[in-house]
């Protein structure tokens, strides 16, 4: 009966998998049509095939048409028609004298531009810009460029200004004369599809250039935080920082919480010093911070890591043949155009905040038109902000959430991942967001503390978890055979042998290496790996090895050896959730050897446990 | 804070390029304004300069240093 159940709950289970696929990802999903295809059957006489269009066009009036002079001998015919068209064409008597009869899919090509040196931009490809570029290009949006200034250089020419201003030497007019602010600019907004030079990636946006770096390329805090609140009070829903470097500052630090709290997203260079920690403002709690990324994907030489590091986008590196970022700027010696490549956090950064200024132009567009479809809406369509619409909490978790996941990223050289500017955009549109776990809330929370930073991503939790369990599963069986010293030092033992203090390998403490909260969140068998940051395990220290060392050491002491055992018991359980899920060992490789090694010691492990518990049962 | 080091002057390749002194202990520091002298690589230069707390580069390659004073050691 049991059996019967259970067959009968395994069938209802697939089918609604099948179920959930066809109407979710399958052929429901598969896009747009707007005409239906009939394949008549190949051995049907041409007499009947007339003889059935004429049908058709009587109940559809409209011609079925050969699809091309080549489907004359496959037989395959269209007609103009829909959802409903469809359904009842293959509810008619005349499918059963056809092969099949189904849309006639539109495949569109993904928007691409016709700026000729457009082929040059890896890092747009590498952010996905172009899926990001069929829902919009930054329309409604403008991005505040606070850095040298921005000439209109010809590639910019097409790209709508707003009024900035000059901190540097205190004017309206924000030229540039160091090309920095200039290239940045670029990269958002590059004047595109005007068959010239270079593209941007949100090119319908508008630039709001405000100088506050001299023609040296320094310039002051109070000039930036100035600089923060001009945009925030003068529309401007996204600022981009491409500089970085000196203390922390008070001005600073309440700029960048007064243009928070209206809305803007604040988006800011990690720094270029190869350092653990990203450098202010980057470091500031409400900034996204943004490290480099070289043209194969991996980190940027120079680029900072670790602390505060949100997100990584690409900043390019002179190593390596075109492995820069090309954009138009004004050669300061020359004061001519020129297209040239830079490298740096600076130009990791405008890549976030264009991808901020498509993220927000989509929510836009979607908040405009529920507005219009409301007649009782507070805010008409037309009069709605970018910054009333997203919030830059969200928008974070946007850019987190869709950016690809870089596996065994233990110093944080990637933050949440690499940036994805199409996915970014989809799933705005889409608006799933979920807070998935305690992590996230703790290192959210952490940003509250200027001096330590929490990255959540850093650590695998369910098997974490699973090796706790697993320990206190051995641990409850062993119970049952031979008598256990339950206390303080046995669960003790079975947390360091598992999964360790798992939550602190991914603490930092800013300007402090890392390694140590590494070693002091590692279990044992992890400790021959977790110093270099690396998620391969040393089968010196993934081995009985070390369960043997602490029970010949202790066994002498009770309290000791119950800690012992713990150990024993815990490494037996992160051995066996290892080879299960991540059998790889230095020196041994992935796969089958690996398991077999791990499987094991994992069954020396309990062995030991038991041995050295059944001899206490003697001794009591 | 004032600071005396002792290293080579390097153009590091951030924007157009930006001056630098990588002293013998391996730290970098951005050179604020370098005089003409300094826009170029020696081997061995001994500066004297304050540290800029309150200024940002966009260079972003260490802490920004105001010149005293440099002695051009090779």
């Amino acid at each position: 009966m049991k059996k019967l159940l259970f067959l009968v709950l395994f069938i209802v289970g697939i089918w609604l998998a099948v179920g959930y696929f066809v109407d979710t990802k399958g052929l429901a999903n598969k896009g747009k049509f707007d005409s239906i295809i009939i394949n008549f059957d190949n051995d049907l006489p041409t007499a009947d095939i007339s003889q059935e269009l004429a049908i058709v066009s009587q109940s559809t009036k409209q011609n079925p048409s050969l699809n091309s002079i080549f489907s004359i001998d496959q037989h395959i015919y269209t007609v103009k028609g829909d959802k409903s068209l469809l359904h009842k064409l293959r509810t008619s008597p005349i499918k059963k004298y056809t092969e099949y009869i189904e849309p006639n899919y539109i495949y569109s090509a993904l928007e691409t531009a016709n700026d000729p040196d457009y082929s040059k931009q890896w890092n747009f490809r590498s952010i996905n810009v172009e899926k990001a570029w069929d829902n919009n290009h930054g329309e409604g949006i403008t991005v505040a460029v606070i850095d040298t200034g921005v000439s209109r250089v010809p590639d910019l020419r097409d790209t709508d200004f707003v009024e900035g201003y000059d901190f540097v030497n205190d004017r309206l007019d924000a030229s540039d004369d160091n090309g920095h602010g200039t290239h940045v600019a670029g990269t958002i907004a590059q004047s595109t599809n005007n068959n010239y030079g270079v593209a941007g990636i949100a090119y319908r946006a508008k630039i709001m250039p405000l100088k506050v770096l001299s023609a040296g390329g320094g310039g002051t805090v109070a000039d930036i935080a100035e600089a923060i609140r001009f945009a925030a009070d003068h529309g401007a829903s996204v600022v981009n920082l491409s500089l970085g470097g000196g203390g922390e500052s008070t001005v600073l630090k309440e700029a960048i919480d007064y243009a928070y709290s209206k809305g803007v997203a604040i988006v800011a260079a990690a720094g270029n010093e190869n350092q653990n920690s990203a450098s202010y403002p980057g470091r500031y709690p409400k900034v996204i911070s943004v490290a480099a990324l070289d043209a194969t994907g991996n980190k940027a030489p120079y680029s900072n890591f670790g602390a505060r590091v949100d997100i990584s986008a690409p900043g390019g590196s002179e190593q390596g043949k075109e492995g820069k970022i090309l954009q138009e700027t004004l050669d300061p010696t020359t004061k001519k155009p020129v297209l040239v490549g830079f490298q740096g956090t600076s130009m990791a950064a405008p890549h976030v905040a264009g991808t901020v200024a498509l993220i927000q132009s989509s929510q836009l567009q979607v908040a405009k038109q529920e507005a219009a479809k409301n007649p009782n809406a507070k805010i008409k369509a037309e009069d709605l902000k970018a910054t009333e619409v997203s919030s830059p909490a969200e928008i974070l978790d946007i850019l987190k959430q869709s950016s690809r996941k870089v596996q065994d990223d233990s110093f944080n050289y990637y933050g949440a991942g690499q940036l994805n500017a199409g996915e970014a955009v989809t799933l705005a549109v889409q608006g799933k967001l979920s807070f998935k776990d305690f992590f996230r809330w703790l290192r959210d929370n952490g940003y509250l503390n200027p001096i330590f930073w929490f990255d959540g991503g850093a650590i695998a939790v369910l098997p974490k978890i699973l090796m706790i369990v697993g320990s206190y599963l051995l641990a409850f069986l062993l119970r049952v055979y031979v008598p256990l010293q339950w206390g303080a030092p046995l669960n003790w033992g079975l947390i360091f042998g598992s999964s360790g203090l798992f939550f602190l390998q991914g603490f930092y403490i800013f300007d402090l290496p890392q390694w140590p909260f590494r070693i002091m969140g590692s279990s044992f068998p992890e400790l021959g790996n977790s110093v270099q940051g690396s998620h391969l395990l040393n089968p010196f220290f993934a081995s009985v090895l070390i369960p043997l060392g602490f029970l010949l050491l202790l066994l002498g002491n009770r309290s000791g050896k119950s800690f012992a055992v713990g150990i024993t018991l815990g490494v037996a359980s992160y051995l066996t959730v290892s080879a299960v899920f991540n059998p790889h060992l230095w020196l041994l490789g992935a796969g089958t050897v690996s398991q077999v090694f791990l499987g094991v010691n994992a069954l020396f492990c309990i062995f030991l446990a038991w041995l050295a518990t059944k001899g206490e049962q003697r001794l009591v | 804070m004032t600071i005396t080091a002792i290293g080579k002057i390097e153009k590091k390749g951030f924007g157009f390029g930006v001056w630098a002194l990588v002293s013998e202990d391996g730290k970098t520091y951005e050179l604020q304004n370098p005089p003409p002298e300094l826009c170029q690589s020696h081997a061995k230069v001994k500066i004297e300069g304050t540290i800029q707390e309150g200024v940002m580069t966009l260079a972003m390659i260490g802490p920004v240093l105001d010149l005293e004073s440099y002695e051009i050691l090779s």
